[in-house]
């Protein structure tokens, strides 16, 4: 017990030496937490920038669905040098639509998506380069997402080709402005020139790397190939039950095949395209980004570090008598190694948090001036202090276990 | 005598490797101090009080011989005994006052508190305490470049009584101090050998020592003289004469 006491008494005493040191030398104190400031904001500010990234980038890949398979012609992800083994490609068609549609147990839900830019107006309000959709109903459960007025598109939509069409929020808002978003519903607007009615507005999506999600008219596929041609590019998106996204794509492997009549012993001439192929993408380029921060943040707090144990032994140096008079009043080897360590603990933890707090203003700056997302989480402060105290007391070690053996007859006589 | 002497000394010899020579501080010095005595010790410069001086502080270990107090073998202990012996046995009082300048005079004499464990309450009571008992209690929360040098020495004195340690351990105690204000301090020395308290003194000042009830003189590692102080200090070089206890101031 008494131990305890002894222990704690002498750790307030070396907390108040430590502060009453850094405040008695603020400019020295000031000059030597620089170099971890400085190391600390760099990573923080990084560290900052690219959870900021990852956070728009998981919300922005919400718009393809986890469990769903993307059927395409070409993988989305491609090297720069392989392009052109996928354009002479077969599109993808109705056929194989109807292939899956009707061969398929493990899909939940199966839509086509088709797409062209083209113009939507209403009255003299023309809107150029709208995306223009053509699916059925089943689009919303395999790619997320809902309306907020209206309905969807129906079956009945779909069978019967009918000229109904549903909008995303940026196109009602410039074709219907100032009117609250549910007055859409049941006009007409002209798409590509013909005249469409609005059945309904999308929920608000926001952006997709960079693609505005809410510039889009749907329409059922029978529709858009009146408009279009039958002949475009489909890509198909098929939903599995969760969990079951692979064993989908040994399903519909023969299935696909077969619809587009592939020769044994001949590759694929289709694409399975996932959510997560971008995830793995993105994390690998992230990944570098992160490997570099770490780096610069590694170099630096040790170049902080030393600046530490520099300052510490020229301390050490100076208070040689305190020393001396603190072992001759009774305190141990390890009270004096404790005392000094907590000092450059402290000073570092200070260079820590005064780092962190320049690195979040930094980020907070990026991304006011760029469009460029800035988030810090919680643990990337607590990182940011936690290893500044923690290259404070291993850089600190040195100078403390210097003074704790120094002789104290000799430190006493110490001029 | 029935009573265990405070500190016994033993054919004490601490010798110093000075690159190939071997140099003899102290040469086998023996003698007794009991518990309520004023001792000086006294010598020239290099005579080597200032090693005995650390030895009986506990800040060094002998090379050779014993040394008790309060019962307790010095020799043998390990750094942290002898910390914790400095810090229970040992009030030092230093020519230099050695007080924390960025501390308050209270701040300092807490310090062996500190050292010791206790609780703040019960730390600053004591310490005040202290100083109220060398007059300082108006003083107590001035750092030493507020104070003056007697005021410092003081302060100091205080930090050596605070933990009540069985022996006051001064070294050239009025050495930085000027004749009144040493005087002073002298006086308070008297006072607090009245109360009872052990102390030892050591000075190269043979009129300092003629002050003490008894005074141990050193030379060439040695103890040539041992007896009452005024005798001791008038003396220039005499034989050894018989160990005696002091007679009352």
């Amino acid at each position: 017990m008494k131990g305890v006491r002894r222990a704690f008494a002498e750790l307030v005493e070396s907390f108040r030496i430590a502060f009453g040191a850094l405040v008695g030398a603020r400019l020295r104190t000031f000059l030597t937490t620089l170099g971890i400031v400085i190391g600390v904001s760099t990573v923080i500010a990084i560290v900052a920038i690219i959870q900021g990234l990852d956070r728009s980038f998981e919300e922005q890949i919400q718009f393809l669905g986890a469990h769903t398979l993307y059927v395409d012609r070409a993988p989305w992800i491609q090297s720069d040098d392989t392009w052109w083994m996928y354009r002479n490609r077969k599109k993808i068609t109705v056929e194989e639509l109807r292939a899956v549609q009707r061969e398929s147990q493990l899909a939940v839900s199966v839509a086509p998506m088709s797409g062209v830019r083209g113009k939507v107006a209403r009255g003299n309000v023309e809107l150029e380069s709208v995306v223009i959709r053509g699916t059925s109903e089943e689009y919303l459960n395999a790619n997320g997402g809902s309306v907020q007025a209206g309905r969807f598109l129906v079956a009945g939509d779909v069978e019967l080709a009918r000229a109904a069409v549903v909008l995303g929020t940026d196109v009602v808002d410039r074709l219907f402005p100032d009117e609250p978003v549910a007055a859409a519903v049941g006009k007409k607007v002209l798409v590509a020139g013909r005249p469409f009615q609005v059945v309904g507005v999308l929920e608000r999506q926001g952006q997709m790397l960079g693609m505005p999600l809410d510039n889009v008219a749907v329409m059922p596929y029978p529709s858009f190939g009146r408009i279009f041609g039958n002949q475009r590019n489909m890509v198909l998106s098929v939903a599995a039950p969760p969990g079951k996204v692979a064993e989908l794509e040994s399903e519909l492997t023969p299935i696909l095949r077969k619809a587009r009549h592939v020769l044994p012993g001949k590759p694929d001439d289709f694409a399975f395209n996932r959510q997560e192929q971008f995830l793995k993408l993105y994390k690998q380029l992230t990944g570098a980004l992160y490997g570099m921060a770490i780096g610069v943040g590694l170099i630096t707090l040790i170049v902080g570090g030393i600046g530490i144990m520099n300052i510490m032994l020229v301390s050490v140096h100076e208070r040689t008598r305190e020393i001396g008079v603190r072992r001759a009043l009774g305190a141990r080897r390890s009270t004096i190694l404790m005392q000094f360590l907590i000092e450059s603990a402290a000073v570092a933890a200070l260079g820590g948090a005064l780092g962190t707090a320049v690195g979040l203003g930094v980020a907070q700056l990026v991304a006011l001036l760029s469009p460029l997302a800035a988030a810090a989480t919680p643990s990337a402060i607590v990182f940011g202090i936690a290893f500044s105290t923690a290259t404070g007391l291993i850089f600190g070690i040195w100078p403390a276990w210097r003074a704790a053996n120094l002789d104290p007859v000799e430190a006493l006589r110490y001029e | 005598m029935t009573e265990a002497p405070l500190i016994s000394v033993e054919n004490l010899t601490r010798h110093y490797r000075v690159g190939e020579e071997e140099v003899r501080a102290l040469d086998g010095v023996s003698f007794d101090v009991m518990r309520g005595e004023w001792v000086a010790v006294v010598g020239q410069s290099g005579s080597g009080k200032s090693t005995l001086m650390n030895l009986i502080g506990a800040l060094d270990t002998a090379t050779g011989g014993s040394y008790r107090i309060n019962g307790k073998d010095v020799e043998h202990l390990s750094d942290d005994q002898l910390a914790d012996l400095r810090n229970n046995e040992i009030g030092f009082v230093f020519q230099t006052f050695q007080l924390l300048s960025r501390s308050t005079a209270l701040a300092n004499v807490e310090l062996p508190l500190v050292y010791r464990g206790l609780p703040r309450k019960e730390r600053k009571e004591k310490a005040v305490q202290a100083l109220e008992s060398v007059g300082l209690a108006n003083r107590m929360h001035h750092k030493p470049n507020e104070l003056s040098g007697g005021q410092r020495q003081r302060v100091a004195i205080a930090r050596a009584l605070v933990g009540n340690p069985s022996l006051l351990l001064a070294d050239e105690p009025t050495g930085n101090l000027d004749s009144a204000t040493g005087e002073e301090i002298i006086r308070l020395f008297g006072e607090l050998h009245k109360r009872g308290h052990t102390i030892m003194l050591v000075t190269h000042e043979p009129r300092l020592a003629a002050r003490c009830p008894r005074a141990i003189r050193l030379s060439d590692g040695k103890v040539v003289a041992d007896g009452p102080g005024a005798e001791v200090a008038s003396l220039g070089a005499p034989p050894v004469q018989s160990p005696q206890a002091g007679a009352a101031a």
